[in-house]
Formats: C-alpha cells, sequence, structure tokens
C-alpha cells in the first residue's frame, strides 16, 4: 500500500463501547483508516453512526461512561511510533499529545469557548502548556494567529471575552486555539455545523490554507456532501460504528459502491436542477443501536437486500484506494467499467 | 425601599399590645399606680401623641443622625450599637468565611467525585446541615465541645483577663462554625451543582483538548464558571446569616446586636427596635450591591460595555 511514512495516524479495527444501564452500546465497531499527512480525510455518515465518536476517541476525550475496547490507533510522532490507545486517559503522555500534536475543534463554537475569560488567555494557555515561549512571546504569538485567522485588529480583539465575538469569529479563534503549536493532526468535528454558510466557506478556506502551510492533515467530521466534494481527499463512510466504504474523493463521490453511499448521495439536492429534482431520501431510520440487525447493518433498509445480508460482510479493496463492506459490491461496481 | 421598610416596623411595634411604660413598671407596683400616674409618664416620653407624629418626629431626627436614646435604659443607642455592632459583625464575617470557604471546597470535591461514598455522605451532611435548626446546633454543640470534651470556652466574647486577639480565638470558633453551618451546608449543595452543570459544558473539552492537567481544567476552567452563582447564592444568604447571628448570639451569650434586639423587643423600646432593624435592612441592601459589583468582577459577561 502507500508508503509507511506518508501516514500520520493510523487506526485499526477501533472499537469503542458505551455502557449505559446496563446496556452496551457499540457506538464505534471496529473502523480502520489512515489519515495521510498534509490531506484531508472526510468521515461522512448520519447522525448517531459513531463519526464523533470515533474523533473523541483519537483525542481520548470520551466520556466516562464510555471505553476503548479493542484495536489500535497509531501516532507517528517525529520517527516514533505511539499506540493511543495505551495511554492513559488523562496522563502526562496524552496531555503532551492534545493540544499540541493532534489538536479538536468543537462543533458549537458559542459553547466550546470558556466565557469568563479572554480570548489570548485560551489561546496562551495551549502555548504555555507545549512551548517553551516568553509571557512577550506567547502574546504575540496569540495576536499573530488572530491575525492569521483574519481576525481585524488582533491586538484589540486579543484582549476581548467571547461573549464580544460573533459566531464565525468564535471558530476562527477556535482554529487559532488548535493551530497554536502546529500540530500534525487537526480533527475537525463539524465544525461549520453552527454557522451560516458564507461563514462556513470562509472556514473551510482557512482550514485548506492551514492545510497547505503547515502540511497538517486533516480529520473532518461531517454530514454535508457538498463539504466533502469541495475539501476531501480521501473519504470514510460510516454507518452504525462501521466504515461501510471508504477511498479517494473520487472513488467514493464518483463511484459509489456502497448501496449506502449510492441513498446518501442520491439525498442530497443538486444546485442548478431546478426546484422538481428527485429526492431520493434513505426509507426508515437507523436501527436501535441496542437492537442491531444482525450481519450488514444496512441490510433492512437496502434496496438490494437477500438473504446473503445476514452475515456482516467483511471490507473488500476493490482496488488500490478504495474498499467497500458490501457482499454484491461486484455488481455495484461493474457499471463503472 | 428603608422608608418602606421603617414605617412598616413601626406599625408593627404600634399594634403589638403594651408599650415601654407598662414595661416599665414592676408588677408589683402595676396594683398601686394610678392612671394618672401612668399617663404622665406616657407624657413623659412623648407616647401620648398620635401614631403618625410620632412617627414624623422619630424619622426627621433619625435623618438628621440622631438615634434617640433607648426608652428602657436611657442610654444613647450610638453608645449601644458602637458596643454590639463590631460584636455582631465580628461573628458573622468569620462566619461567612468559614462557610464560603468550606462551602466551596466541599461542592466541587463532592461534583468532581460525584457518586463515589465522598459524594454520598457529603450530600447527605448537606440536607442534615440544612434542615437541623442552628439553635439545636449551637446546644449540641456546646454540650459536646465545651463541656464534655472541654476545649472550647461555653460562650461570651471579652473575658476580663482575655485581652490579646489570639486569646479571644477560642471564643469565637463555636458560635461562628454553627452559625457558618447552615449557610456551609447550602453553599456546598449549591457549588456542587453548579460544577457539575459547568463541568458537563463543552469548554471543559475544550479545556482539556488542549493538553492541559486535570487541576487546571477542573478549577481554572470548571470553578471559576461555577463559582457565579454560587456567589450570587451567599449574598442572598446574608440576611440568613444575620438572622441566624441572632439565635446564635442568645444561644452563647455573645453581646452581639441580635441579643440586643430580642431584648429590646421584649421591652418594646421603640427607638432601639428601629434602629436595629433599620440597621439589618441597611446590611442587606449593602449586601445586595457588594453582590451586584463582586458578579461583574467574576463574570465579564455582566461588566457594562466600555468601548
Amino acid at each position: 500500500m502507500e508508503d509507511k511514512n506518508n501516514i500520520a495516524l493510523s487506526v485499526r479495527d477501533l472499537k469503542t463501547f458505551f455502557y449505559t444501564n446496563n446496556r452496551c452500546n457499540k457506538a464505534v465497531n471496529g473502523v480502520s483508516f489512515d489519515v495521510e499527512k498534509g490531506k484531508t480525510l472526510c468521515i461522512v455518515g448520519e447522525s448517531g453512526c459513531g463519526k464523533s465518536v470515533t474523533a473523541a476517541t483519537i483525542m481520548q476525550l470520551l466520556p466516562t461512561l464510555s471505553r476503548i475496547e479493542e484495536g489500535e490507533i497509531k501516532f507517528q510522532k517525529d520517527d516514533k511510533i505511539i499506540n493511543i490507545e495505551k495511554l492513559e486517559k488523562n496522563g502526562k503522555e496524552m496531555r503532551e499529545i492534545r493540544g499540541s500534536d493532534i489538536a479538536m475543534i468543537f462543533q458549537d463554537p458559542m459553547t466550546a469557548l470558556n466565557p469568563v475569560y479572554t480570548v489570548g488567555f485560551q489561546i496562551s494557555e495551549n502555548l504555555k502548556y507545549h512551548t517553551n515561549l516568553s509571557k512577550k512571546e506567547i502574546r504575540e504569538k496569540c495576536i499573530s494567529l488572530l491575525n492569521d485567522m483574519g481576525i481585524p485588529l488582533p491586538e484589540k480583539r486579543v484582549d476581548e471575552y467571547p461573549h464580544s465575538y460573533s459566531g464565525g469569529m468564535r471558530q476562527r479563534a477556535m482554529i487559532a486555539m488548535a493551530m497554536a503549536c502546529n500540530p500534525k493532526i487537526l480533527i475537525a468535528d463539524e465544525p461549520t455545523t453552527a454557522l451560516d454558510v458564507t461563514i462556513q466557506a470562509q472556514i473551510f478556506e482557512l482550514m485548506d490554507k492551514l492545510k497547505k502551510e503547515n502540511d497538517t492533515a486533516i480529520i473532518l467530521i461531517t454530514h454535508d456532501m457538498g463539504v466533502v466534494a469541495e475539501l476531501a481527499d480521501n473519504v470514510a463512510v460510516m454507518y452504525m460504528g462501521n466504515i461501510v466504504e471508504a477511498g479517494t474523493a473520487d472513488d467514493v463521490l464518483r463511484r459509489p459502491t456502497h448501496p449506502y453511499t449510492k441513498a446518501l448521495l442520491e439525498s442530497v439536492p443538486v444546485l442548478g436542477r431546478g426546484k422538481n429534482q428527485d429526492i431520493n431520501p434513505i426509507k426508515g431510520s437507523t436501527p436501535d443501536p441496542y437492537n442491531r440487525p444482525i450481519g450488514c447493518q444496512f441490510a433492512p433498509r437496502c434496496n438490494w437486500q437477500t438473504e446473503s445480508c445476514d452475515v456482516m460482510p467483511e471490507i473488500t479493496q476493490i482496488n488500490e484506494t478504495h474498499q467497500v463492506r458490501c457482499h454484491k459490491y461486484e455488481q455495484f461496481f461493474e457499471k463503472y467499467k | 425601599m428603608l422608608l418602606v421598610i421603617s414605617f412598616l416596623v413601626y406599625s408593627g411595634l404600634e399594634l403589638s399590645p403594651g408599650d415601654a411604660v407598662s414595661h416599665m413598671i414592676s408588677p408589683e407596683l402595676a396594683s398601686t399606680i394610678t392612671a394618672e400616674q401612668l399617663d404622665a409618664m406616657r407624657e413623659a416620653y412623648g407616647l401620648n401623641q398620635s401614631f403618625l407624629t410620632r412617627y414624623w418626629i422619630w424619622l426627621t431626627s433619625m435623618v438628621q443622625g440622631d438615634m434617640g436614646y433607648s426608652m428602657a435604659g436611657g442610654v444613647a443607642i450610638s453608645e449601644i450599637m458602637v458596643k454590639t455592632v463590631p460584636a455582631t459583625l465580628e461573628l458573622s464575617m468569620v462566619a461567612l468565611f468559614f462557610s464560603t470557604i468550606l462551602g466551596c471546597s466541599l461542592g466541587v470535591i463532592s461534583a468532581l467525585k460525584r457518586g463515589s461514598g465522598t459524594d454520598n455522605s457529603l450530600t447527605v451532611a448537606g440536607m442534615a446541615g440544612v434542615s437541623i435548626p442552628e439553635f439545636f446546633f449551637g446546644l449540641v454543640a456546646i454540650l459536646l465541645f465545651a463541656i464534655e470534651l472541654k476545649w472550647l470556652p461555653v460562650g461570651g466574647r471579652l473575658l476580663p483577663h482575655y485581652e490579646t486577639l489570639w486569646d479571644r480565638i477560642p471564643n469565637i470558633v463555636l458560635p461562628s462554625l454553627v452559625l457558618a453551618l447552615m449557610m456551609t451546608a447550602g453553599a456546598m449543595r449549591y457549588a456542587r451543582s453548579s460544577m457539575l452543570d459547568v463541568l458537563a459544558r463543552e469548554f471543559i473539552t475544550t479545556a482539556r483538548s488542549k493538553g492541559m492537567p486535570e487541576w487546571r481544567v477542573n478549577i481554572l476552567h470548571g470553578f471559576r464558571v461555577a463559582l457565579t452563582p454560587v456567589v450570587v447564592l451567599i449574598g442572598f444568604r446574608l440576611p440568613l446569616l444575620i438572622g441566624g447571628s441572632t439565635i446564635i448570639e442568645q444561644v452563647y451569650q455573645w453581646p452581639g446586636i441580635g441579643s440586643m434586639f430580642i431584648r429590646s423587643v421584649r421591652a418594646s423600646d421603640y427607638p432601639l427596635v428601629m434602629t436595629i432593624s433599620l440597621m439589618y435592612v441597611f446590611v442587606v441592601l449593602t449586601a445586595s450591591l457588594i453582590i451586584d459589583v463582586l458578579t461583574a468582577l467574576i463574570d465579564p459577561r455582566v461588566r457594562l460595555g466600555k468601548e
């Protein structure tokens, strides 16, 4: 496969389970993917499919009721390979990685910033723990970061509180915070869901710029197919805690092979096709995680369901980059040849 | 505000049976004294005038800074206040200090160890602290620490041969702790829930994602935000502290304003009752002002926009 040195983060067979009321929710149930340096991996899927949990697992920021059950998260730090899943949850080594090597942006910038501290202070915390800069240097760095993020009057804004920032500016401040230590990997968990479309475009432009300038790998979690088409180098489609299809953006968007990916793409309206275009929503709704279908998780909602779907299909490599988890992938892939 | 309350208290005193004169005369003499003599005494004290006139006289002199004289002892009220106010202030401030520190820290510990044995026992203790009346605690504490263990004195404030501050500390420990107890329990419960609320917020995850140690996440990001409602609560509870001090001062023979208040009400000593209640009102109003200032200090969102 690809050159090993190119891979910033490699996740293998990851399982994260939640335990509530003596029941076990297999939120992430055997997920594997690689994140290449300087590339964007989009993880797509509908609500509750395990996207965010996957992100939280990589950062070891899981809620107390959940834990990593199995699998490996290998992070390449300089020349060493660190197994993140083996580190203590809030231990020293994990904390050293968090914020400096792997940083994260959250969904809602309105609640993700602490209301009682200035934006500058919140950015500086990151630098304080991961660099040896002096107070003055930290302040200058904060200002230049805000400047890079396109915030006007950064010298003044740095001493302001989040409540005097607008939503888009807060998300920029969040990105400044995340980028403060030039992380190798930036995990963005639906960074624009809470923002309007114009701001969304600006934020993505910014992330794309940062990726190119700093060679940061980005894991972008989203459910917006437009965003995927725009930004992704690689795409992984998740459903009920599994990756059902993965590959380059071209593979997945142009040659969708898993029925779920197809259905997802068909359910998105396309700009310019007019208001009478056919949108095919996926029938039914996501199964209860405590009462999963046997075999293929998507089978009950799939138009091509057969008896063979009672057995969970294995991940199959169609070609070098494209992989899919479906029994009948050949039938679907045939068309693209 | 002060005006309204002063009028209400004055009316309340007017409605209560008896007056200062009837309390001055000992029961043995009551049978021998004639109605004319009583009226003469009332006239001497100005009690024969109408209710509104008396209120007006009292009000105008009060505004001029003249608190008048106690009817029961004839001592200037200002003199009584100078003696008693510091004692009460000392007691309530120490209690406030204890209850704030203890309440907040126990509440935070309770929240951080949610669901553990520590949390559960603190919760039970908190409920007990809120529901058991102070005088009961006061008496139990005297029994236990003063009489059984003989660690601390039973009561009093300034004993003749104890003069330095150090000598006085043992005297204040029991009353202030008992007084603080109820506030502590309340503050603790409140700090716990406020802290739990804040810990579930997203910026805590953000803070953690920066790779900071847990104590910094919890204290700097968690507690700092959780503090605002706790401060407000403590501010609102200040009157409780003052009310409580009235009872505790009785139990511990603390020569403060609370015990003076009870004595003056018993004697229908109008001027003294009025002054003390006015002072209580004043303290409550000042407290809420201080709380407003404090909240603005803690929470930048409350601060007025300064451009």
